[in-house]
């Protein structure tokens, strides 16, 4: 087995594609991951591959005329999914794609195919999850910052949302965990960045600065809830404890 | 009195004022799809975005407030009564906005929901509110969603500018019929209700026409699938038919003949110069809230007041009420009746049989037979009441039969009508499609097998469909009864749910 390793964005899974497609190995024969494994199989070999502009815009081009603009962004949203087998199952769906044509997202009784839809559902529900949970903390006048930890790369699917909701507020949302985050100017469009290390720890303390509306916010959080409904389970399952580390009303 | 809140900070303002309002139970900020705008803060999501969850479970998605608790009028059923001595205050215009707008940049809220008791009078109140929501879209440049509470018997000017402004405007039908409303609540009356209620859904229907959309609202997918629903049918007066509630059916009859208000330009903006005024009027309709076991209307009055009101004035929703004891007052239940909040939930239930499903009330519910089953849904209730229409096949059936098969819906339809198309669908597919077996069993086959052996029997069904909700309903009931459910475990009374 040949396993073809690449970095966690988009043009580097292009052109690990690419490679593992020309690599005429037999498609059984093949893996690609975005992970180093943890452990090394003496009867694998391992391929790493990096962006090449020129693989990946002709992966872009055949997935999008061969098959059609939405399947090219349904796999490029489903491609924020940090599962390990993410990559493995989006180059499944395009065999059977090309194979197919668009119906190939119908066909929802080929084992890849549902898997594929697992993993683009769990990067769907975590979109919608921060859209609704992501908290912004004013650190200095008119500054909003937002620190969310996903476990998929989905910050920058966020900027979308919020570039529509605050056109004209200056914001940031970091993402702690794979330490990349999304910044809007004021009446500009929102951009994608990777956090140096040190950029990172001067933006980690964010949520301490004083905001006084956080305050308000756990007042009424409290007063709104009806003592006789009281229902912490029901509550519990809406919004799980472990999501709610940056939610500020239950600090 | 207007004065002695002035002093108040506004942290607790704001207590005192969500406290007051939470008890109304629409907090949705669904049904507006509008896009942001530079220079503007916020826009609207039709499907409503929820942004966090209270104590009780309730969803959070506007921040909630009365502009004042101050009421001259005297509802027995409410803390804000007149006669009751609580502690009052009122916001100003400028703290609302304050509030709304910070909240918003937080993502703490997607928007407003504003209400109010009655101040010196209803115009007195509305008209307050509405410059309140002026400010809020005009200085304020406010573009998220707002869902105002129009009050019973202000003036229809004002009723109208509010519903400029506004996303969504309601006003509480408050209880199902005539009688209770005047036992309880004197100073409102079933007139200065459905009036404006009228008047509303004229102004929404003339607007939507006006910008090349339908008269009526927008509803589910499902209903242009299904035969007959609530909602067919285009003539509001002839459409409402005789549903069973006393007073409030005349009442929505001669309103609806007597259409004679807001026809066109009567409602535009103050200053229609402003952009930002230039809005479509309330666009995610009109809503109402009725309280549920305050008074002594069965749930076939309550779901057929209603039906009226969907079918009358095209409410885009009708919110039930679990009505928790405030007052002690000998016309209402005693402080210590429990909430009733599996009625509640039957009836939410119901009204999505109305609303999605294409049931009329009178399938469900009868003189003979007025109140839900506490035990199992209204749909499996009918469904038992019908066993000779089941099994239905899945590969074969249609909409209109699929949907009343309890424990499918709207959307695992859709996704069984597409897999159809491509072969035959068979018990694991529909498990993935959200079908929910340990109801849907016991009335479908696949390729002409039932998923067990089940005797089509009605007893024996409902032992199980019973079985299967037990804990559920239980816990509706009781939700923070952690006491209680260990008892029913140890007994092995709840039988494990599949
Ligand atoms: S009008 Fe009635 S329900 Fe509304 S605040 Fe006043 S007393 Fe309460």
């Amino acid at each position: 087995m040949r396993v073809f390793i690449c970095e966690h964005n988009w043009e580097a899974m292009l052109s690990c594609i690419y490679d593992a497609w020309s690599s005429k190995l037999g498609h059984a024969n093949i893996r690609l991951t975005t992970q180093e494994p943890e452990q090394y199989s003496l009867l694998d070999e391992y391929v790493t591959v990096s962006f090449d502009r020129g693989k990946a815009e002709s992966v872009m081009d055949a997935v999008n005329l061969k098959i059609s603009p939405q399947v090219y962004s349904e796999i490029a949203y489903a491609a924020m999914s940090s599962e390990e087998d993410a990559l493995d199952t989006i180059y499944r769906v395009l065999i059977l794609g090309f194979a197919y044509g668009p119906n190939v997202v119908k066909m929802v009784g080929y084992k890849d195919v549902s898997r594929f839809f697992d993993i683009r559902r769990a990067v769907g529900n975590e979109v919608h999850h921060f859209i609704e949970f992501v908290r912004f903390h004013e650190i200095r006048r008119s500054l909003y910052v937002a620190h969310i930890e996903p476990k998929n790369h989905i910050v920058g699917a966020l900027g979308g949302h919020f570039s529509d909701r605050m056109p004209s507020e200056n914001w940031m949302i970091i993402d702690d965990v794979h330490k990349e985050a999304i910044v809007h100017p004021k009446d500009e469009d929102f951009y994608f960045k990777k956090l140096s290390d040190d950029e990172f720890t001067r933006l980690l303390c964010t949520e301490e600065e004083n905001d006084e509306y956080t305050d308000l916010w756990k007042v009424f959080f409290d007063s709104i809830a009806i003592s006789e409904r009281f229902n912490p389970k029901l509550q519990r399952n809406l919004f799980p404890i472990w999501k709610r580390k940056h939610a500020v009303e239950f600090k | 009195m207007y004065e002695i809140s002035q002093d108040l900070s506004l942290d607790k303002k704001l207590e005192i004022l969500s406290d007051a309002a939470k008890y109304d139970v629409a907090c949705t900020s669904s049904g507006s799809d509008r896009r942001g705008q530079k220079g503007m803060l916020g826009n609207s999501c039709a499907a409503g975005i929820c942004h966090s969850f209270a104590a009780d479970g309730r969803c959070i998605s506007l921040l909630k407030i009365l502009m004042t608790n101050h009421c001259v009028y005297d509802c027995k059923y409410c803390k804000n009564r007149r006669s009751n001595d609580i502690e009052r205050a009122t916001f100003t215009p400028r703290e609302i906005c304050t509030l709304t707008t910070e909240f918003y940049k937080r993502n703490y809220i997607e928007g407003l929901f504003l209400s109010s008791g009655v101040i010196n009078s209803p115009d007195y109140t509305m008209e307050k509110m509405c410059e309140t929501l002026r400010l809020l879209r005009t200085e304020y440049r406010f573009n998220g969603y707002i869902h105002i509470k129009a009050i019973p018997g202000a003036s229809s000017e004002l009723i109208n500018s509010a519903g400029l402004l506004a996303d969504r405007i309601s006003i509480n039908m408050e209880l199902p019929t005539e009688e209770s409303l005047s036992l309880l609540a004197p100073n409102k009356s079933v007139k200065n209700i459905v009036t404006p209620m009228n008047s509303i859904s004229t102004a929404i229907a003339s607007h939507r026409l006006a910008i090349g959309k339908d008269a009526r609202m927008e509803r589910a997918v499902i209903n242009d699938r299904l035969s007959h629903t609530i909602f067919s049918g285009n003539d509001r007066a002839k459409n409402i038919g005789t549903a069973g509630s006393k007073g409030i059916e005349e009442a929505v009859n001669s309103a609806l003949l007597s259409n004679n208000v807001n026809r066109g330009g009567s409602f535009l903006p103050a200053d229609p110069k402003d952009k930002s005024l230039r809005r479509p009027f309330a666009p995610a309709g009109q809503s109402t809230q009725m309280i549920i076991g305050a008074s002594e209307e069965s749930d076939y009055d309550i779901m057929s007041t209603a039906q009226l009101l969907y079918k009358g004035f095209d409410l885009k929703r009708v919110f039930y009420s679990a009505y928790i004891p405030l007052n002690d007052d000998s016309a209402l239940p005693s402080l210590d009746t429990p909430v009733p909040l599996l009625r509640e939930h039957r009836l939410y239930q119901a009204d999505f049989l109305l609303r999605y499903y294409g049931f009329g009330i009178s399938e469900l519910l009868s003189d003979d037979k007025p109140n839900f089953d506490t035990r199992i849904d209204p749909k499996c209730e009918w469904a038992l009441r019908h066993l000779g229409d089941f099994p239905v096949e899945v590969n074969k059936a249609s909409y209109d039969q699929l949907i009343r098969v309890p424990g499918i819906g709207p959307t695992s339809i859709k996704r069984i009508m597409s897999a159809r198309r491509y072969g035959h669908v068979n018990f694991m597919m529909l498990k993935k499609m959200g079908v929910v077996l340990k109801r849907a069993q016991f009335f479908i086959t696949c390729d002409g097998h039932m998923m067990g052996n089940i005797p089509i029997e009605e007893q024996f069904i409902l032992n199980r469909l019973t079985d299967a909700d037990r804990k559920t309903s239980y816990q509706i009931q009781n939700p923070d009864n952690s006491v209680q459910m260990n008892l029913f475990n140890d007994f092995g009374l709840s039988a494990g749910s599949a």
